[in-house]
């Protein structure tokens, strides 16, 4: 674990309902830079909508959300989206590519919407490709990647404008187990390289073991488990 | 097995919940709006028909007997309020003649039957105006033996000597000859023609509206082992139930349109309403047709989804406009300059067809060319994109050409038919209707000087005052006669007409078939184009739907992730908006082309023809711009669902 100062996310007794249906209850937490937190926790017990509070997309009906030294929680919707596409970063679990644009653009449109220029976003995203081992695949669209390869052009997506932190829901879900180890080794390892915190949905407890720390959510609350026992490869260098 | 298999897909539609019953709402309303075009298309076709069986034997020119004529038959056109009215003479040459059509008896000499709305306009008028033209009618002309309910007709029974010479011997009463209504029924075959693409097109959206939600249900079937067969079948049933009911309900929406459609005066007035409710075989010839038509629409859509073995749904590039399609409108353009040629030599009776076939070939042209320009549009949009939304925009239209024309489909023909109609337009508002001021009489040979005395004696018993000239009537000596009061024109007839037996009438009023032919074949541009315009608005809105539909994972996952809905917004109404200009332009052209064997493509250039183009270029912005409005809120929704949905 590679942990800054200050927790570069946190939350705050979140509590958010569906309707009549209580989904969180109270859940706390927090990720630091570089870090790498599992989240898991059964079907339906709200791991989804905490990541979704965190991350700007819901609000929550109370408590905080902070994103450094500012609380995100109560921005307008427009200002959240903005947010998301600079500071923050998302691997879903698959069908997050547009299938009309080579990969190359797939991964420029982030910093194209953050207002470079297309060309130098072509140039700053191709760059991605070799560390990724995507070289040469600039120019397929979606449709021509293996799953392996669409969910590592979704990362260099996700980081490629340096966002603070980057969740990722279930990354791995859609894919074969050596795949997904593979990929979550090169996730955390390039999180680690940049400084950026990620916090990670899973229900593989391999995966989850794996991470710098693990919360489990039960009935809305939130509990942490405990540290990795064997850290990602990547995380450690 | 096939029925197992479809069953089960009609019990997945139906357990789907509100998205599956939204989206077969949509699928089937866009092809309930097309089955009533459609519908009114050949409930019009029927009306003629059904029109001709009742009047068609009283034309002008009734079929001549070869031999042993059964009556003689005289149909005069005269003139009362400003309105046509047709005045039969009828007499039997032998006896137990079967009566004609709308009346219980062959009328005796002197007997006049009148129908309905003649009888109230000669209750409504003074006496000296009509009634005095057919006293003490013996009866009403029932509907069996009228165009329309407004018609004026009277039949009068005549003796064999009263219409000697003048009366055409006829070897029955039934026979259907030649009339007026044989160039509204080639119209209207054009008119038919004009919506086929729009509806077909409507069709192919309607259809492909639920092809991504399909396309996820079936990979779960092949992952449980269904064949490639099976889920065919699947696919397809879905897409057949919900076309079928949707084309049932779309005939029986026709069927309740009717009474308001028969409001529309054609052919010189309104219609009866069940003229234009199509019988049943033509109706089950709709509903299948429809259905068959959805059905390979879905099954188009099918091939860009390949579902493996395993249940993993791919989607393949989709197929690009490659240039091989400049040879299709090669052969169309060729098909249109062939039948441009064939057209004058071409019989009444089938030049309505001949010029169908041109218009459908200039249909095809403008459906070919389509995809190829939205695909070169694209590639330049690609090259020169600057911003998210624009890049975006380029890739799609790159990418699918044929499915970004699909939404554009409808308006683009819209468009065309515009261009086709808008100089014919202008001709028509232009065309002189003659002068309207003088009656004219017509005086039989030698005998002039004695009818100028007779009807300025007629006039002055009745107190009309007028003025009398000598003048050229058809080439022959007659008489004008101008009445000081415009009001006293159909006393001047009727103090008149027992003087001659030719109707007494003005110049404009004379041409009143031409007249009201162009006044018709207004109305009818304007039904046609407003037809069009509806299937365009709701093929758009559909489409528009569909690919907001079929594309709301990626959507949402965007949009999570930080993409503002703006960007999506602004990329959804560059690729539809841009390819409409371009392809519409192109359309526009190809419409004025098609005009060109009856005007001059600079008619389009008068006003009413620029009306025309006018408001069809705002008519299809604004519909583009209602359609991306309308499926704002559903890329809204589907963006934004709640998280626990996925």
């Amino acid at each position: 674990m590679s942990a800054g100062d200050g927790p570069v996310l946190r939350g705050v007794g979140i509590m958010h309902r569906f309707g009549a249906t209580t989904v969180l209850r109270g859940a706390d937490m927090a990720v630091h830079r570089g870090e790498v937190v599992a989240v898991t926790g059964p079907s339906g017990s709200g791991k989804s909508t905490l990541l979704h509070c965190l991350a700007g997309i819901l609000q929550p009906d109370e408590g905080e959300v902070w994103l450094g030294a500012e609380r995100i929680d109560r921005w307008s919707e427009a200002r959240r989206t903005a947010l998301r596409g600079s500071r923050i970063g998302f691997v879903f679990q698959f069908g997050q590519l547009l299938p009309e644009l080579p990969a190359v653009e797939n991964v420029a449109l982030p910093l194209m919407l953050g207002g470079v220029r297309r060309a130098a976003a072509v140039e700053q995203a191709a760059s991605w490709f070799g560390p990724l081992g995507l070289a040469g695949l600039e120019g397929r669209r979606p449709g021509q990647l293996s799953g392996g390869q669409e969910q590592r052009v979704a990362i260099a997506r996700a980081l490629v404008s340096a966002p603070e932190v980057v969740f990722a829901d279930e990354p791995t879900g859609a894919l074969d187990s050596e795949t997904g180890q593979r990929l979550m080794e090169l996730l955390a390892g390039l999180a680690a390289r940049t400084g950026t915190g990620l916090v990670v949905v899973t229900h593989d407890a391999e995966v989850a073991a794996r991470c710098d720390r693990t919360v489990t959510i039960r009935d809305g609350r939130t509990a942490p488990v405990g540290v990795a026992a064997a850290p990602f490869a990547g995380a450690e260098a | 097995m096939i029925l197992r298999t479809a069953g089960l897909s009609l019990r997945l539609l139906r357990l789907g919940g509100r998205p599956a019953l939204t989206s077969a709402g949509l699928v089937g309303a866009g092809i309930a709006v097309g089955t009533v075009l459609l519908a009114v298309a050949f409930g019009a076709i029927h009306g003629w028909g059904a029109r001709e069986d009742r009047s068609g034997w009283r034309t002008e020119e009734p079929v001549r007997a070869a031999a042993a004529p059964v009556a003689l038959l005289r149909t005069t056109p005269d003139i009362v309020a400003g309105r046509a009215m047709d005045r039969v003479d009828l007499a039997a040459l032998q006896p137990g003649l079967a009566p004609p059509p709308g009346l219980p008896r062959v009328p005796a000499p002197g007997e006049v039957w009148v129908s309905p709305a003649l009888a109230a306009l000669m209750r409504q008028l003074p006496a000296d105006a009509l009634a005095e033209r057919f006293p003490a009618p013996a009866g009403l002309i029932g509907d069996s033996g009228l165009r329309g309910p407004d018609e004026l007709v009277a039949i009068t029974g005549r003796t064999p000597d009263e219409l000697s010479g003048t009366g055409t011997p006829v070897a029955a009463i039934g026979a259907v000859g030649p009339s007026g209504i044989e160039i509204y029924r080639q119209l209207t075959y054009v008119a038919a023609a004009l919506l086929v693409f729009p509806v077909a097109s409507l069709l192919g959206a309607s259809a492909r509206l639920t092809a991504a939600r399909r396309a996820e249900r079936l990979a779960t079937m092949r992952l449980l082992g269904a064949s490639a067969g099976q889920v065919t079948v699947a696919a397809v049933t879905e897409v057949t139930a919900i076309a079928t009911c949707a084309a049932v309900i779309g005939v029986v929406g026709q069927w309740l349109l009717a009474p308001a459609l028969a409001a529309i005066p054609l052919g010189g007035g309104v219609w009866f309403a069940g003229d234009l409710q199509p019988g049943p075989g033509t109706v089950a010839g709709i509903v299948g047709g429809v259905a068959v038509l959805a059905t390979f629409a879905a099954l188009g859509g099918m091939r860009q989804v390949v579902v493996g073995p395993l249940g993993v749904v791919r989607r393949q590039r989709a197929g690009g406009a490659r240039l091989l399609r400049l040879l299709g409108v090669a052969a169309a353009l060729a098909i249109f300059a062939a039948v441009n040629g064939m057209l004058r030599a071409s019989p009444v009776a089938v030049v309505g067809l001949v010029f169908a076939v041109g218009v459908l070939a200039m249909f095809g042209t403008v459906s070919l060319i389509g995809p190829l320009v939205v695909r070169l549009l694209g590639t330049r949009m690609t090259r020169s994109a600057r911003s998210p939304a624009a890049l975006l925009a380029g890739r799609r239209l790159l990418d699918d050409p044929k499915g970004a024309f699909r939404p554009l489909a409808g308006l683009t023909l819209a468009v065309f038919v515009a261009g086709f109609i808008a100089p014919l337009t202008a001709v028509l508002s232009g065309a002189d209707a003659g002068d309207d001021t003088a009656l004219r009489v017509a005086a039989a040979p030698g005998t002039v000087t004695d009818l100028d005395a007779a009807v300025r004696e007629r006039l002055a018993q009745r107190g009309i005052a007028a003025d009398v000239v000598l003048a050229d009537v058809g080439g022959d000596p007659g008489l004008e006669v101008t009445p000081v009061l415009p009001a006293d024109r159909d006393r001047v007839r009727t103090a008149l007409d027992p003087l001659v037996p030719d109707p007494v009438r003005t110049a404009g009023e004379a041409d009143l078939d031409g007249s009201t032919l162009v006044g018709d074949l207004e109305r009818g541009a304007i039904v046609v184009l407003a037809g069009t315009f509806l299937i365009a608005a709701t093929a758009t809105g559909t489409a528009a739907a569909a690919r907001v539909l079929d594309h709301r994972r990626t959507l949402r996952l965007l949009r999570l992730a930080g993409t503002p809905l703006d960007v999506l917004d602004a990329a959804r109404r560059a690729e539809t908006l841009r390819p409409l200009l371009l392809v519409g332009g192109i359309a526009l052209g190809l419409g004025l082309l098609c005009a060109s064997p009856f005007t001059a493509a600079t008619g389009a250039l008068q006003p009413s023809g620029l009306v025309v183009l006018g408001t069809t270029v705002v008519a299809g912005i604004a519909t583009v711009a209602a359609a991306a409005a309308a499926s704002r809120p559903l890329l809204r929704s589907v963006t934004t669902a709640p998280a626990h949905e996925d």
